[in-house]
């Protein structure tokens, strides 16, 4: 059986975590003068559980088994968005459970999908919670406590391995929390630089903190309903953002190496690395030819930017929008979607499938072509040099059944649920339930059809929340730490 | 401290296993990627599928930066040429492991310096050494001698009887059992410390109010004169002496232990199936060993040449159930004295309860004798006890440390340390409360669950 103390003390420890994280947007509600009281009973909850969290969890071992680092990974995703979105709640700018527990979740799981219509009339301190949500889940919620932890103690490597992203993981350190440490300084780093780098280009310093923690977690939560092309006009900072976004989709490790030690040609070896630049440079090249020949008159640069924007911010599973992409050529919808799906690095903040299964999977293919032709010939898979092991391919192809299956399942269970027929949208379209499906479990943010980037998804039912809910969390922690648990070998004796 | 290990064997394995947990960086290197796969999901280590003795490998590893280099993969000369390599890429100091006697004489040690190895080590000969001295007595559990045999660390039985072997559990002649600590230290705190007392799977530090109870194990420590004392109080007076031994297995470590036994017992005698591991052994074993051909749990051939004639069956074949069995078999035929090879760290709670007398576990020997090179204090030796959890260690006391301070009972060591014995000016006497300790003095420290680390920096 579990051992439900360790996970206990383990919670508590984490909701203290977030009761300080809560803290600093109450900081910033006063700073504002906005005398919001939304975080109060957030916190109370928040302390209240640690407490008992420690309590219950008082004189346990210390050893970790493989099955309590998974529940600890997937309950505390749950329990920081239940704790997460009272916020919301007392404020009462989000008026149902459904929603709140949709808008927290998709903010920890760096989504960027919303169902709050005028994000201009939120108060500083929740838009600000808002962001920090994506912030801290982008790089991910024990991660970040590992990191900023002297030293956790228990099981960091059960829990690391629940959490991390990618088929692979390649360490910068020995030692997890020294790793952690080191990764998560090239996240700040990026975050810190974005933030200049938008002030400079003549944002508002609050948008700019705002909009960088939004971007380097590939979460995509703005802090206004307009599109970012509306609201600054201002190429420069679309260029800053396309930047950012790109780099914060390269596996962090990759950017440890290349930045702090110098190691430029592994950069640019680097398989998986290269695949995410082909498929965001030929999507882009495609969006930018179909819409020239759509309006030939249009402005070239303006054009280019568009699509690389569009393109990125979706690939990186990002969701920020310079342009309503839903009003493309219909052609460019299935490209889209391919670039959701596909999604950015390993190891980065970002969602979606990862370009490195792309790359196994485009040279298991290889090998079997070359294995009709020579049926002797002995191809292992390699990867930067190295043999891919045959169980992580093995693994890869079960993650793929599993993601297309989500997929499906989500868009069937989306569609059946419907949206509210009184609504402004009354319609589900098969096409949109497959978008938000995918736009869901790739942590993406905006959909399809009516549920692009112009408008919130606030007219879904609440049963469609919720589903989008699971589904970004089974996206973000990969499908298997969540699927685990509802399978009944994980629960039996031993 | 930044540690890289080459070759993901046993040593290998339970090293990284024992720094991770120790909060050290530890890299593991192997090239075979397969034995790495599952530790690296398993421990807080950086797991490099390179070969050691690739310089390319070597500098992935970042051996630069490494403290210490231990080569330990099943190869010997691999080892040799990988520990040169780091050592030539900027390690600070290195160790591997060896396989032949030759390289361990004090001699070489000087050339191998040269080479660029600082310490080499032979889990064998480490073990081997550890036979002897806790086959020297019938009546000890397991021994370790300090200070060239004038100190003694030794673990007894209470009563050394099992159900399973006889009986009745009598308890009569014991005259240590059902007295507290306080009381024994009364009555001959100026002969031995009790230094722990291991029971029911715990090792318990010494309290004044703890009492001894039946079937406890209980760590002393203690000069030479007054072993005989102890042997009285705990009512082992009619154990025979051992001046026979049997060695179950001929692999390696038997061949080792022939040679030390033979300093101190009349007859050694080893059982090896192999036809043609027995021709090979009659070149490599001590004169005067016996080279018998038989299966180890061969009844008839032990009747004929074992139970009788020997005090201790010693059982070091490459199983570890066959070793305990065949302890088993031997204590229920009456020998008093059984050691067994054990080399899965999980059986070792289960053979204790066996009353196998003393396990040995060459990849812990190994384990503490590398340990050692990571104190900062002046460490002479460092042994991991297989039962207990617990670690001894031989400090030398410098100027100006913490401990030449204060007394002994002022200090205020950590939760299970204890210094039992120190050696002064060749003297060697146990050190009580009242005692001060000074520069140059050689303590032997005592320290339970991981203390020993703590301990450090009232030595540094």
């Amino acid at each position: 059986m579990p051992n439900w103390r360790l996970i206990a003390k383990i919670m508590g420890f984490l909701l203290f975590i977030e009761a300080g994280l809560m803290m600093m947007c109450q900081a910033v509600c006063w700073m504002y003068d906005e005398g919001v009281k939304a975080f109060s009973p957030a916190i109370l909850t928040a302390v209240v559980g640690g407490i008992a969290g420690l309590i219950f969890g008082k004189n346990t071992g210390k050893k970790m088994g493989r099955k309590d680092g998974y529940i600890v990974v997937s309950l505390v995703w749950v329990l920081f968005t239940l704790i997460g979105m009272l916020p919301f709640l007392s404020d009462g700018h989000v008026p149902d459970v459904a929603s709140a527990f949709f808008e927290t979740m998709s903010g920890f799981t760096s989504t960027g999908a919303t169902i709050i219509d005028d994000l201009d009339i939120m108060p500083k301190g929740l838009l600000f919670w808002r962001s920090i949500t994506q912030w801290i889940g982008g790089i991910g919620i024990v991660f970040f406590t590992i990191a900023i932890l002297p030293a956790f103690g228990v099981g960091e490597v059960k829990l690391f391995a629940a959490e991390s992203t990618g088929p692979l993981h390649d360490k910068v350190h020995p030692r997890i929390s020294v790793a952690a440490r080191w990764i998560g300084g090239v996240y700040v780093i990026l975050t810190l630089l974005c933030i200049a780098s938008l002030m400079l280009c003549g944002m508002p310093t609050f948008d700019a903190i705002n909009y960088a923690l939004c971007t380097t977690a590939t979460g995509g939560y703005a802090t206004h309903s307009d599109l970012i092309s509306d609201l600054y006009h201002s190429p420069a900072i679309e260029y800053v953002l396309i930047f950012f976004m790109f780099v914060s989709g390269v596996n962090y490790t990759l950017i440890y190496y290349t930045i702090l030690k110098g190691k430029m040609k592994k950069f640019f070896r680097d398989a998986e690395l290269r695949a995410y630049l082909i498929i965001a440079l030929g999507a882009s090249f495609i969006c930018a030819l179909s819409l020239m020949v759509k309006n030939p008159l249009s402005d070239v640069e303006e054009a280019i930017r568009q699509s690389l924007f569009t393109v990125i911010s979706l690939q990186t599973t990002t969701g920020f929008a310079t342009v309503d992409y839903t009003l493309w050529p219909v052609q460019l919808m299935p490209v889209l979607l391919f670039v959701m799906f596909a999604g950015a690095c390993s190891g980065s903040t970002s969602g979606g499938f990862k370009c490195v299964r792309l790359s196994i999977i485009y040279r298991v293919l290889k090998n079997e072509f070359t294995h009709i032709l020579h049926p002797r010939a002995v191809t292992p898979v390699r990867m930067n040099g190295n043999i891919v092991p045959a169980n992580v391919v093995q693994t890869l192809m079960g993650f793929v059944a599993l993601f297309v299956c989500s997929l499906f399942l989500g868009a069937f269970i989306l569609a059946l649920s419907g949206v509210d027929p009184n609504d402004v949208h009354p319609n589900f379209d098969y096409y949109e339930a497959f978008g938000i499906a995918m736009s869901s479990i790739s942590n993406v943010g905006p959909g399809m059809g009516y549920y692009g980037p112009a408008h919130s998804w606030a007219i879904l039912s609440p049963i469609a929340k919720f589903v989008c809910s699971f589904l970004m969390l089974i996206g973000r922690l990969e499908i298997f730490p969540i699927m685990i648990l509802f399978t009944r070998s994980f629960w039996r004796k031993g | 401290m930044k540690i890289v290990i080459a070759g993901a064997g046993a040593v290998g394995t339970h090293l990284a296993r024992m720094l991770s947990n120790d909060r050290q960086d530890v890299v593991l290197m192997d090239g075979d990627e397969n034995k790495l796969y599952r530790l690296s999901n398993e421990l807080d280590i950086m797991a490099l599928v390179r070969e050691p003795t690739s310089i390319q490998g070597l500098k992935d590893a970042e051996v630069h930066r490494a403290d210490l280099f231990i080569a330990v993969t099943p190869n010997e000369s691999e080892n040799l040429t990988c520990a040169m390599l780091a050592k030539q890429l900027g390690a600070k100091k290195t160790v591997a492991r060896v396989d032949n006697y030759e390289y361990m004489k004090p001699e070489n040690k000087e050339f191998f310096q040269r080479a660029g190895i600082e310490s080499l080590i032979y889990p064998e000969l480490l073990a081997a050494e550890d036979i002897k001295t806790s086959s020297r007595y019938s009546w000890v559990r397991q021994l370790w001698e300090f200070n060239g045999g004038e100190l003694l660390l030794l673990s007894v039985k209470m009563h050394d009887a099992h159900p399973i072997y006889e009986k009745e559990i009598s308890n009569k002649d014991n005259q240590l059992v059902g007295h507290t600590l306080k009381e024994i230290g009364m009555a001959h705190g100026h002969n031995f410390h009790v230094v722990a007392i291991k029971r029911d799977g715990e090792t318990i530090g010494p309290h004044g109010d703890e009492r001894i109870l039946p079937r406890d194990l209980v760590f002393f420590m203690t000069t030479k004169e007054n072993l005989a004392e102890i042997r009285h109080l705990t009512g082992k007076d009619d154990y025979p002496a051992v001046k026979n031994s049997l060695l179950i297995g001929g692999g390696k470590l038997s061949v080792r232990a022939s040679w030390k036994l033979a300093t101190i017992h009349d007859s050694v005698k080893i059982i090896e199936p192999d036809r043609k591991r027995t021709e090979e052994l009659q070149a490599l074993v001590a004169p005067k060993t016996m080279i018998l051909e038989g299966e180890g749990y061969d009844v008839d051939l032990l009747n004929d040449e074992g139970y009788g004639s020997t005090e201790a069956l010693i059982a070091l074949t490459n199983n570890d159930q066959q070793n305990i069995l065949a302890c088993v078999a031997a204590r229920r035929k009456g020998i008093r004295k059984t050691i067994a090879q054990v080399e899965n760290l999980d059986y070792f709670d289960m053979a204790n309860d066996l009353d196998i007398g003393t396990i040995i576990n060459k990849k812990m020997i190994a384990a503490s004798h590398i340990y050692r090179l990571l104190l900062k204090g002046d460490v002479d030796n460092v042994k991991m006890l297989a039962i207990g959890n617990a670690d001894v260690a031989e400090f030398v006391v410098k100027a100006g440390s913490q401990v030449t301070k204060k007394k002994v009972m002022d200090l205020h060591f950590p939760y299970g340390v204890n210094i039992g014995g120190m050696s002064r000016d060749g003297h060697s006497m146990l050190v009580g409360g009242n005692t001060q300790l000074i520069a140059g003095d050689k303590v032997v420290v005592f320290c339970i669950d991981n203390t020993l680390k703590k301990l450090d920096k009232f030595f540094k």
